[in-house]
């Protein structure tokens, strides 16, 4: 949890070297360590493949018109096997076309796990670092603050939110939003303490730099890196729950999401139907275990003391 | 810090987060607005609804409903639940049973599964069975819950027909008395040998799929908590003195290993407590997660708030107890905020 930029860089730089090339070398180094793991890049690759698909969700099928994350309902062809013409991995006890809720439940899960990560961390950067910075009671109020987020299990926090918002994707967006920015707090503010506490930062007070100039400067790139760690993690983490909380039923019926698609094809499993839950599932687990692997390798990387490997 | 200290400051902490909690989550189920569209029905009329707003206090400032919600909850009147149409304290016991008994069994796959995975990998670090169970435990924390229990019943419920799913056979539940509403314990209380046999076979499937995202949490510390304990100096001495290989592990390592994972058996506990409320809706198993979604979808704001409540007093217990638990066994935790 208290990682700090590697020191890999030599404490006495060679001449010639700038601040520039130390830290593209830095960088270089950091991308050859984190790709010598294979199952860092099978990650890597899955998250390629998967963002590759969100993107050109459009051009592999054909928008579903007026609203392309609806999805297009075949009233002529219910329930059909995967392999029928027209239906690749067949359809829903209503006519969608699981192929179709797929592709754009890849984008939908990007929109998701995108806008929540940027909101969390922005949220949780800031709180945990007037927290951390400022110390005293600010500190004390911020982290009781958080102490309370923190006593509700997550998934159950986010289900009342979304339940008393009323059942939309939007209300589900922001019920995770409202639940996961303490996580990047407790880490932020904790990073801080600990970074405040160099030789440099001193330095930087004694030649009177200003304390947002220190924060910005000294403090803040020196800290973020395990926050880059868990927004990875919470990449896939946030589809998972997300999902989960449309597979309740949060979500509008006929999103083209994969947790309202497994719901959707659980009804008819007793009947031998399996494949309308199945291959969204599937896309949710793909998802989750991208994001869980390249965050895994980048821990390793940025943090070795977390796993004895 | 002394430990006496510690677990003193944190038991004063504790009332303030459960207020801290019941006032944001009160504040929230009102967010959405009244709660009166649970209670309605058809048939009333504009002084029928007045009325019911009148008894529930809706028409008092939101401050005075939460001192009315506290003083109702001190006496042990948790609100009428919609979804059940029956008091929330009155079905609560009933349900709590039915969850808890999923959730320990559970529990214990997961720790015993865990447990012996782990050992078992940790002992072969980098060898098959090491990055076989690396691939299991990192599939664990990324499999969906409702995808895993669906699979499960797509091949032992629908193909196979090997497990039923529910809780129990109806003959068998009215054959024997419940005086507990744990069927396993009221089976072997009334000495019927078929009706442990039957809330067994029911409770294998959802336990199991339950128990994965555990069993791969708990593997996971437990391998590497091992593999560090055996580059320790107590190992070479135990293997140096002709100690087996089979009682270094047993008798030194994996002791010491467990104490890491202690903790992390603890955790596990608020994951298997928000897995209960998916693996309960797939598996038809009527205890507080399934009455929870119901409540959610039907905005049965009663229910809502005890079942809320009662998982985050429950799960700042079990924090406590583990914190308490890994600060005695390993004395080199520095203790404080």
């Amino acid at each position: 949890m208290t990682a700090d930029i590697p020191r890999r860089v030599p404490v006495a730089a060679p001449l010639g070297e700038t601040a520039w090339r130390v830290r593209t070398r830095r960088w270089r180094e950091l991308a050859a360590a984190v790709l010598a793991n294979p199952t860092t890049v099978v990650g890597l690759v899955l998250i390629v493949l998967l963002l590759a698909v969100a993107v050109s969700a459009p051009f592999i099928t054909e928008p579903n018109t007026p609203d392309p994350y609806q999805m297009p309902r075949d009233w002529g062809a219910l329930n059909e096997p995967p392999g029928t013409p027209d239906h690749v991995l067949g359809t829903t006890n209503t006519g969608g076309d699981v192929y179709y809720g797929i592709i754009w439940g890849a984008r939908t899960s990007l929109r998701l796990s995108l806008i929540v990560v940027s909101i969390t961390v922005t949220v949780g950067v800031a709180v945990g670092s007037i927290a951390g910075f400022r110390g005293g009671r600010v500190d004390e109020v911020l982290m009781r603050i958080v102490d309370v987020f923190l006593s509700i299990p997550e998934l159950i926090f986010a289900l009342a939110i979304a339940a008393v918002l009323g059942p939309s994707f939007r209300n589900i967006i922001l019920a995770l939003a409202v639940v996961f920015w303490v996580k990047y707090a407790r880490i932020m503010r904790a990073q801080i303490i600990h970074v405040k506490d160099n030789d440099y930062v001193d330095a930087a007070r004694v030649i009177g730099d200003s304390s947002w100039r220190i924060y910005l400067h000294d403090v803040l790139p020196n800290a973020i890196t395990p926050v880059m760690v868990q927004a990875t993690l919470d990449m896939g983490h946030i589809v998972l729950v997300g999902a989960t909380l449309s597979f309740i039923g949060l979500a509008e019926a006929g999103l083209a999401e994969w947790g309202v698609l497994v719901s959707e094809g659980q009804v008819g499993i007793s009947a031998g139907r399996w494949w309308a839950s199945t291959f969204p599932g599937l896309m949710v687990f793909v998802w989750a275990l991208a994001f869980n692997l390249v965050g895994d390798g980048l821990r390793d990387v940025l943090d070795p003391r977390t796993e004895a490997r | 810090m002394q430990i006496r200290d510690y677990v003193l400051r944190r038991l004063m902490i504790l009332p303030l987060l459960v207020v801290g909690t019941s006032i944001i989550v009160f504040a929230l189920t009102r967010v959405g607005g009244s709660p009166i569209g649970i209670y309605l029905s058809h048939e009333m009329n504009q002084a029928e609804v007045a009325q019911l707003e009148e008894r529930f206090h809706l028409n008092d400032p939101l401050p005075v409903q939460y001192v009315y919600w506290v003083t109702g909850v001190l006496r042990g009147d948790l609100g009428w639940s919609g979804v059940a149409a029956a008091p929330v304290t009155e079905v609560f016991p009933a349900k709590l049973a039915a969850s808890m008994e999923l959730a320990v069994a559970s529990a214990i796959v997961a720790v015993v599964l865990g447990v012996a995975l782990g050992t078992y990998a940790g002992a072969r670090r980098n060898r098959l069975p090491d990055h076989l169970t690396r691939i299991f435990s990192i599939s664990g924390a990324s499999m969906p819950l409702f995808w895993f229990a669906i699979l499960l019943l797509i091949i032992f419920w629908v193909n196979l027909g090997w497990f039923p799913i529910g809780r129990s056979s109806p003959e068998l539940f009215a054959r024997i008395a419940h005086p507990t509403g744990l069927y396993t314990v009221d089976a072997v209380l009334s000495g019927d040998m078929t009706a442990l046999l039957d809330a067994l076979w029911h409770l294998a499937l959802p336990a199991l799929t339950l128990g994965y995202g555990a069993t791969a949490i708990i593997a996971r510390m437990m391998r590497s908590s091992l593999v560090e304990e055996l580059q320790e100096d107590y190992v070479d001495a135990a293997r140096a003195k002709g100690l087996p290989e089979r009682l270094v592990l047993r008798r030194h390592a994996r002791r010491n290993a467990l104490i890491p994972t202690v903790t992390v058996i603890g955790l596990t506990f608020g994951f298997l407590l928000q897995g209960t409320v998916v693996a309960e809706i797939i598996f038809r198993w009527p205890g507080l997660g399934r009455w929870m979604a119901d409540a959610v979808l039907r905005g049965d704001q009663a229910t809502i708030m005890a079942y809320v409540m009662f998982t985050s007093v429950l799960f700042l217990a079990v924090n406590l107890v583990v914190d308490v638990i890994y600060a005695y066994l390993d004395r080199r935790v520095v203790l404080g905020t």
